[in-house]
């Protein structure tokens, strides 16, 4: 019954998603692999690689202090690129352009770059390395993408409604937290995925800026010194069962909660 | 859409006390009172948990192992926390010395503070290398070489004698190389010191060694797969039989043996460069006594040498740390004498000359 | 906008109608506290933009800015780190360096014409996919699919480059399965070519395309479509008549995005690229990693590199003729 179009696109999505899972499907495969490397052929297999995951405690102090990490950052990334995008929307006063240039500056820069530089900065200021300081990098970096997302959405907010709201006397604080923000919302949404995953794999701020704990890239990258092995395959596949699992979870308790109300 | 809101701030509640839940032990022990401590820098299972376990429960100096994975960032790290550095002991190749103690950044061994000194084997204890000024300044650990490595059921024994092979047309595009690392090796194999120490005085002659170098890996560049930064990308280009023959550490290498992989390595004539691991006591190091006090303990432990070995396909510089090791890991991580006879050290004397000629001919075989 | 104050007395009055949660809003706005901080802080224009404009600066200025000076302050210096016992002069040598170079224009001209292929790439995959999830799938369905679409990217950029490399080696998978179906007699090598470094960053900039576009065609009501259906719109016509125009700001803020990051890409060209695509960020990072100790070139490097992207975004959203009031005023 479906159009041509539809089917195209639907033929289209599925197609990519199979080059975004495929490689997947190989890493979760080569954790089974009995062997100290990842590759063709696998001459023999093994589930110790994933049993290990789950009895060194430095993996998972590693995750869990990523996870950390990754949700403050990027809960203080959407306040504050947020308030970004709502300053520069509809703001209209001379050098706009050079303060817009200013706010999008940390997303350019390369990572190495940024990450010492941030170290000498850090050191100018005062705060020691360690967990505050990798926030601190981590919401510096996010806050332009946070941002950018807002402003695109903020674009589009249809002024009949903050006028309606204002009308019924709600002044621009009121006006703002109830119809400017969750019309945000999904940019919002995106976003804080958005700056969860650029977190959760950043290497190269939790390093230089980073203390003796390390994060789980930090982690990973040190192991991948003696090579490319299952064990890191491992972790990495329950890195990712966790979260989607997680994923799916919350997509089905937004669709529950809609069903229930609607 | 607000009704998103909930479960996600359920969600980000729970996994938040989920991610605390794991972090705990980590920010229990972080806020313990001052105790003693020992400040490591280096690479992942170098230092053994039983041995870690066994050091501080007999001083009570606990030792924070901080995993770095390459040197420049190691570098680049210490130069950002100069002149308080947070490091007591750090991981250095000898070559890389120089460049570190010009710009201050380490402290040389006082050998009288380490009873175990002499358990390291003399060839590396005793070589040029480590001699600066008159100072030593490192604790040699693992041993290396620039090698030839090669896939034994496509390359011969017999072909891989010499370097030329590298440059042999039967295998166009199928070997890889870490341009810095081969432009030594380049021009040894062209008749010149690799080390540059003889053109320290005669900037002309060392400009003209290198261009030759340069035009010459340029001229071959169609033998190249890729040029390649790291061990574990060698390793995976071998498995993955994208290339059959590559100038390699020996660490990697062996690792790759020691997994049964059909590969070898081999020090072709004319010959090449070797490489030394040392701990180092960063200057200013916080914890100096408690630093010379884990490192003599390593040296009175043949078990961590092993353990090195096995993590990294290095060789050993404390001589009974081979014996916990298996025929096989033995084998690999091993040279004959007469592969030895053609190695010589890293030497980093004339490596301001050398680098100033040499890291801009690397782009230029990039960009050629 | 005056006549703010004055009506905040009444607020209580006309906001509860509408409001089944009727105690906080009411109580907030009632609270006499709030109405004093209100009237200082938000009863103006003025007032209202110095109140974001300060926060939001500082915070800019402050750590924005903080970290870039520090990089452009060494890049004007003769020696970085310091040698001990010796203060570094200005200079503008490794800045020169850049143009007498020719080695060092190819990776930079090499960069912004990938990362531009890249964009206008990850931008015609993209859009049919973000059309698809805004467009054509039920509301309930959506976060589902983009869920799924956002799954990979938890697992870190290395471990998935890696997992490329097993993908197209000579002895990959799809080689093991090219052979098997007899379709080649010899492994090809998609290795260390232009194809495996665009499938690897693809993998990384798609993301970023997504979800802009995504928001942006969300939010395009469906009766504009129906209403242009009506009027007698072919499924072509609509298309770039409606939807295509109002999707422009997601595609503007994915193209910017998309470019601006795929020019500092390090890692995976540097992985998956063979021995002739070296990138520029790949050249700054030498200068970081290979070579320690030359941070004033790897510093005057960057600069350049930052500002070149910087016009080049500035021109093409001035190029794109976007109306003031969204993107760039």
């Amino acid at each position: 019954m479906m159009r041509p179009s539809q089917i195209a696109l639907t033929t289209f999505y599925w197609a990519f998603i199979v080059y975004l899972f495929l490689p997947l499907a190989l890493m979760v495969v080569m954790g089974f692999k009995d062997s100290n490397f990842i590759g063709f052929p696998i001459n023999a297999w093994t589930t110790r690689w994933y049993v290990q995951v789950f009895q060194d405690t430095a993996v998972l102090q590693a995750f869990g202090y990523t996870l950390l990490i990754s949700i403050a950052s990027t809960a203080l990334s959407l306040v504050i690129g947020t308030w970004c995008a709502v300053f520069l929307g509809p703001a209209r006063f001379w050098g706009r352009a050079l303060v817009f240039a200013v706010m999008c500056l940390p997303a350019v820069i390369p990572g190495v770059i940024s990450a010492i530089s941030m170290r000498i900065f850090i050191r100018a200021i005062g705060l020691d390395p360690g967990t505050g300081a990798i926030i601190l990098g981590l919401t510096i970096h996010n806050v332009p993408f946070v941002a950018l997302m807002v402003l695109s959405r903020l674009g589009a907010i249809p002024r009949s409604q903050v006028e309606a709201a204002r009308d019924l006397g709600a002044d621009s604080l009121v006006a703002f937290l109830r119809v400017t923000l969750p019309f945000l919302f999904p940019s919002l949404l995106g976003a804080s995925i958005f700056c969860m995953l650029l977190s959760f794999d950043d290497f190269v701020r939790a390093f230089f800026l980073g203390g003796y704990q390390p994060t789980l890239p930090v982690l990973i990258f040190a192991e991948l010194r003696s090579g490319m092995s299952p064990a890191i395959n491992a972790i990495s596949t329950v890195v990712l069962v966790v979260t989607a699992a997680l994923g799916l979870w919350a997509e089905r308790g937004t669709r529950r909660l809609k069903g229930t109300r609607s | 859409m607000q009704k998103l809101l909930t479960p996600r701030r359920t969600i980000l509640k729970s996994a938040g006390l989920a991610a605390g839940a794991l972090a705990m032990p980590n920010i229990i022990r972080s806020a313990r009172a001052q105790e003693k401590v020992v400040n490591v820098w280096t690479y992942a299972n170098f230092i053994p948990d039983d041995f870690k376990a066994k050091f501080e429960n007999d001083t009570g100096i606990r030792i924070q192992i901080r995993l770095v994975d390459d040197q420049g960032k190691a570098f680049n790290l210490l130069t950002a926390e100069q002149p308080n550095p947070s490091v007591d002991i750090l991981t250095i190749a000898g070559h890389r010395f120089s460049q570190f103690i010009t710009s201050g950044l380490l402290e040389a061994i006082d050998t009288d503070r380490l009873s175990n000194w002499n358990i390291i084997n003399p060839v590396y204890r005793d070589s040029d290398w480590i001699l600066i000024d008159g100072q030593k300044w490192g604790v040699p650990i693992l041993a290396g070489a620039e090698g030839l490595a090669y896939n034994t059921e496509v390359v011969t024994p017999e072909e891989a004698e010499s370097w030329d092979v590298m440059f042999d047309p039967k295998y166009e595009g199928q070997t890889a190389y870490i341009i810095q690392d081969f432009m030594s090796v380049t021009m040894l194999y062209l008749g010149y010191d690799g080390n540059m120490v003889e053109y320290k005085d005669d900037p002309e002659k060392a400009k003209a060694v290198v261009a030759e170098a340069r035009d010459f890996l340029i001229k071959h560049k169609s033998q190249v797969r890729k040029f390649y930064d790291g061990g574990a990308e060698v390793q995976q280009m071998f498995i993955n039989q994208d290339i059959v023959l590559a100038q390699a550490w020996s660490g990697p290498i062996s690792k790759l043996i020691m997994d049964g992989f059909p590969v070898a390595l081999t020090i072709p004539k004319p010959g090449s460069y070797g490489f030394v691991y040392n701990f180092n006591i960063a200057k200013n190091a916080p914890n100096a006594d408690n630093a010379y006090q884990l490192l003599n303990a390593i040296l009175g432990s043949p078990e961590v040498g092993t353990a090195m070995t096995r993590s990294s396909g290095y060789l050993s510089t404390i001589d009974g740390a081979a014996d916990g090791l298996n025929d096989l890991e033995r084998r690999a991580s091993s040279l004959s004498q007469e592969e030895l006879s053609r190695l010589t050290f890293f030497n980093t004397e004339a490596d301001q000359l050398k680098y100033s000629l040499v890291d801009p001919a690397v782009e230029e075989i990039k960009a050629a | 906008m005056a006549t703010t104050s004055e009506r905040t007395g009444n607020d209580a009055a006309l906001i509860r109608p509408q409001d089944g949660t009727r105690g906080f809003w009411t109580r907030l706005t009632g609270n006499p506290a709030y109405q004093r901080a209100s009237d200082l802080l938000l009863s103006s224009d003025r007032r209202r933009f110095w109140l974001l404009a300060v926060p939001a600066l500082i915070w800019m200025f402050g750590t924005h800015l903080g970290p870039i000076l520090t990089m452009i302050r060494i890049s004007f210096l003769d020696s970085y780190p310091p040698t001990a016992g010796r203060v570094p002069d200005v200079t503008l040598e490794n800045y020169l360096l850049f143009f007498q170079a020719p080695n060092y224009i190819t990776p930079f001209v090499r960069t912004f014409v990938y990362s531009t292929c890249y964009t206008l790439l990850t931008l015609s995959l993209m859009y049919p996919i973000a059309y698809f999830l805004a467009k054509k799938l039920r509301p309930s369905r959506q976060m589902l699919f983009l869920l799924l679409l956002l799954v990979p990217f938890w697992v870190g950029e290395i471990v998935r480059t890696y997992a490329i490399m097993i993908l197209l080696g000579n002895r990959g998978f799809l080689n093991i399965v090219l052979m098997g179906l007899g379709l080649t007699s010899r492994p090809i090598p998609f290795m260390y070519t232009g194809f495996s470094l665009g499938m690897g960053l693809v993998y990384l900039t798609s993301l970023y395309m997504l979800l802009p576009l995504y928001a942006s065609l969300e939010k395009i009501p469906r009766n504009y479509l129906e209403a242009a259906a009506d009027l007698g719109a072919g499924s072509w016509t609509r298309f770039r008549r409606v939807t295509l125009p109002l999707s422009k700001d997601g595609i503007a803020s994915g193209c910017v995005l998309v470019f601006l990051i795929s020019t500092g890409y390090y890692a995976t060209p540097v992985l998956l690229g063979g021995p002739s695509t070296t990138v520029f960020a790949e050249t700054i990072a030498g200068f970081f990693h290979v070579a320690g100790d030359k941070w004033p070139e790897g510093a005057a490097f960057s600069t350049i590199m930052l500002l070149a992207s910087l016009v080049t975004v500035g021109l093409f959203l001035r190029l794109l003729g976007r109306r003031r009031g969204s993107l760039l005023g």
